[in-house]
């Protein structure tokens, strides 16, 4: 798959404050990416670069094939961005709000029309179309926000932070739609969060920045494997009973790595090849499998180690 | 283009439909009219008085240029003074950017937009006034007259235009409306009030009168040029000085835009301003002649519009989109 999004070494700095520090990474076309870090860790400047919107003090990026400064306009054709609080007017209704988008991207008035009707049905809000954004809740404007970043028919789209601040049921709801949108139409979607479990559930590969640098650019399938240090893994047991004989026989196991205990299961770390010997030294000491499943690591572990050792420096 | 248009239309949109400039536009209609109103009254009682005067009220009251000099600074800073910021602070300047338009789209179309505004502000105040008058009076103005109109209407615009384009600056400068309204309201009264205190003050202190030079001479009363029985009588040196000082005074406040525009202004409809409420009428000048006059102080007027919307149009090129813009 070809690469949507290319940096090299990108770069930006606030005078003596470097938000951006030579960040190198890739995005595929197709991917939901996940640009994941703390506040203040360098995302939305970024995705402002990327847009064309800020200009880096060093280093380039390509976005849909066109320079970010040499070709700005260009990239603001083919990408769209959905800033982190509502960037709409909240004076003006949804179907104005798109209708001025639709006339800023020099869209003819019979196909603006159609794409506005289009946008605010995928997002859900037809219904609202003609009541002004500032009656919105949160949850209806980010809607109407996603369908404006949509009206130009971008091939890439930037979301910042988009379910900061909803509740729980408008959060699922953005959400989905972003994987629907990424499904049907093929979009492209970086989405830029500080929380973990949106991009552990949304995207498909992600990039971990802390204090303006790129510290880990993985696909979500792989991350697993890269935590575990290669082809090793962790797995979960339920057994009907667990005692400290069978902890020690199934450390002295060969690939067997190590044996904890947690809540009643048993987590058991070591290499695949293993699984069948575990498996044998559980059922040789009288006890029965009740439920037996590899457990990944969760994103919140794997971006600690990532975030402490570059704290650690 | 499309960019600079579509801004622009919809930046006019909101103009007209916001309260701010509604209640300032009313407010100036009804003044003028109020003026024109009594412009009639004068021009009836000076039979062979010239039309325009029904822009100079009548010799104690405000004119249509009085209102102006007040009001109009107010009007251009009021539709310029958040052009720029508001879209900041609401975080939609962004999103408007984030199109594929040039740059200067956003700043061109807000500065066509308010200029749009206030042209048809002032042609329709003027209009208005003409359009109340003309049945009052019976005659309409002839060809001369209807000229030094079309002139005035044109200097009121380019003077509302040079404070949109300081509104539009500090809304460029300043990222908090809070910060731009202060700065405007003090440029407001700085022009307006305190630079003709400031020039009285300094052209007292730099030109000192001599002293005991007005000399009383007893007259008879009621006799010519009396008061209280003493003829008052002042020495040349005493005149030198007053001139002198009253032309240095002139000279600071020349400084002041609100200045140019009422000397100009006064001079294409042939009066002598004094300030609010107070006003002579002067030999009557042709168009030509008052233009000749007074091409520096137009030129000035567009000047400093220029300079000030080519200031906020560089920084608004160079501003950095942050996060939160």
């Amino acid at each position: 798959m070809e690469n949507i999004v290319e940096t090299q070494k990108l770069t930006k700095a606030y005078g003596d404050f470097v938000a951006v520090n030579e960040l190198d990474m890739e995005v595929k076309r197709g991917e939901v990416f996940g640009f994941l870090g703390p506040n203040g860790a360098g995302k939305t400047t970024t995705l402002l670069m990327l847009m064309g919107l800020s200009v880096p003090t060093k280093g380039t990026a390509i976005v849909a094939g066109h320079d970010i400064v040499e070709e700005s306009r260009e990239v603001r054709t083919v990408a769209s961005i959905l800033p982190e609080y509502s960037s709409l007017y909240g004076d003006l209704t949804a179907w104005e709000n798109l209708d001025y988008i639709g006339k800023l991207n020099d869209q003819p008035k019979e196909e603006r029309e159609n794409r506005i009707a289009e946008m605010l049905d995928i997002v859900g809000m037809s219904k609202w179309a003609d009541s002004k954004l500032e009656s919105f809740s949160r949850g209806m404007k980010q809607r109407v926000g996603i369908a404006s970043a949509l009206m130009k028919n971008p091939q890439i789209v930037f979301l910042d932070e988009p379910t900061i601040g909803l509740d729980p049921v408008a959060t699922k709801e953005i959400r989905e739609l972003v994987l629907k949108l990424n499904r049907e139409k093929g979009l492209t979607v970086v989405l830029a969060s500080h929380l973990l479990h949106e991009v552990q559930v949304t995207c498909n590969k992600i990039g971990i920045i802390n204090r303006g640098k790129l510290i880990l650019l993985e696909s979500m399938e792989n991350l697993n494997r890269v935590m575990s240090g290669g082809e090793d893994r962790r797995v979960e047991f339920m057994l009907t009973e667990t005692t400290p004989d069978l902890v020690k026989d199934l450390e002295a196991v060969k690939g067997v790595k190590s044996v904890t205990q947690e809540n009643g299961r048993l987590l058991v770390y070591g290499s695949m090849d293993s699984d069948l010997d575990v498996s044998k030294t559980i059922v040789s000491h009288g006890a029965y499998i009740l439920m037996m499943k590899p457990r990944e690591h969760t994103l919140e572990e794997i971006f600690m180690k990532y975030y402490n050792q570059e704290v650690a420096g | 283009m499309a960019g600079t248009m579509t801004v622009a239309s919809k930046e006019l949109r909101d103009q007209f439909g916001s309260r701010r400039f509604l209640i300032l536009f009313g407010l100036i209609v009804v003044l003028g009219g109020l003026s024109a109103y009594q412009g009639v009254d004068f021009i009836r009682n000076n039979v062979g008085s010239s039309f325009v005067y029904i822009f100079s009220g009548a010799r104690m009251s405000f004119s249509f240029i009085q209102i102006m000099v007040f009001f109009g600074p107010i009007l251009g800073l009021a539709l310029g003074f958040d052009a720029v910021n508001k879209e900041r602070i609401n975080g939609t300047l962004s999103m408007v950017l984030g199109q594929p338009i040039y740059r200067d789209s956003v700043i061109n179309g807000k500065f066509i937009a308010g200029a749009v505004a206030l042209t048809i502000l002032a042609f329709s105040t003027i209009a208005i006034m003409c359009g109340i008058t003309i049945p009052m009076l019976g005659f309409a103005p002839i060809l001369e007259e209807a000229l030094k109109i079309v002139a005035l209407t044109l200097l009121t615009t380019v003077y509302l235009l040079l404070w949109l384009s300081l509104g539009i600056l500090y809304s460029t400068v300043f990222k908090k409306t809070s910060t731009s309204i202060l700065f405007s309201i003090a440029t407001w009264m700085t022009f307006s009030i305190v630079i003709t205190i400031l020039a009285m003050a300094l052209s007292s202190a730099l030109v000192p009168l001599p002293a005991g030079d007005f000399r009383g001479t007893p007259v008879a009363p009621g006799g010519q040029g009396s008061q209280g029985g003493q003829r008052f009588t002042i020495s040349p040196e005493y005149m030198e000085a007053m001139q002198e000082r009253q032309a240095l005074q002139t000279a600071i406040q020349r400084l002041s835009p609100t200045q140019l525009y009422q000397s100009t202004a006064s001079a294409i409809l042939g009066i002598s301003s004094f300030g609010f409420g107070r006003q002579e009428f002067a030999k009557a000048t042709t168009l030509g002649e008052a233009l000749a006059n007074n091409w520096a102080n137009i030129a000035a007027l567009a000047a400093v519009m220029v300079v000030a919307f080519a200031a906020s149009y560089m920084m608004f090129l160079r501003t950095e989109i942050r996060p939160g813009d």
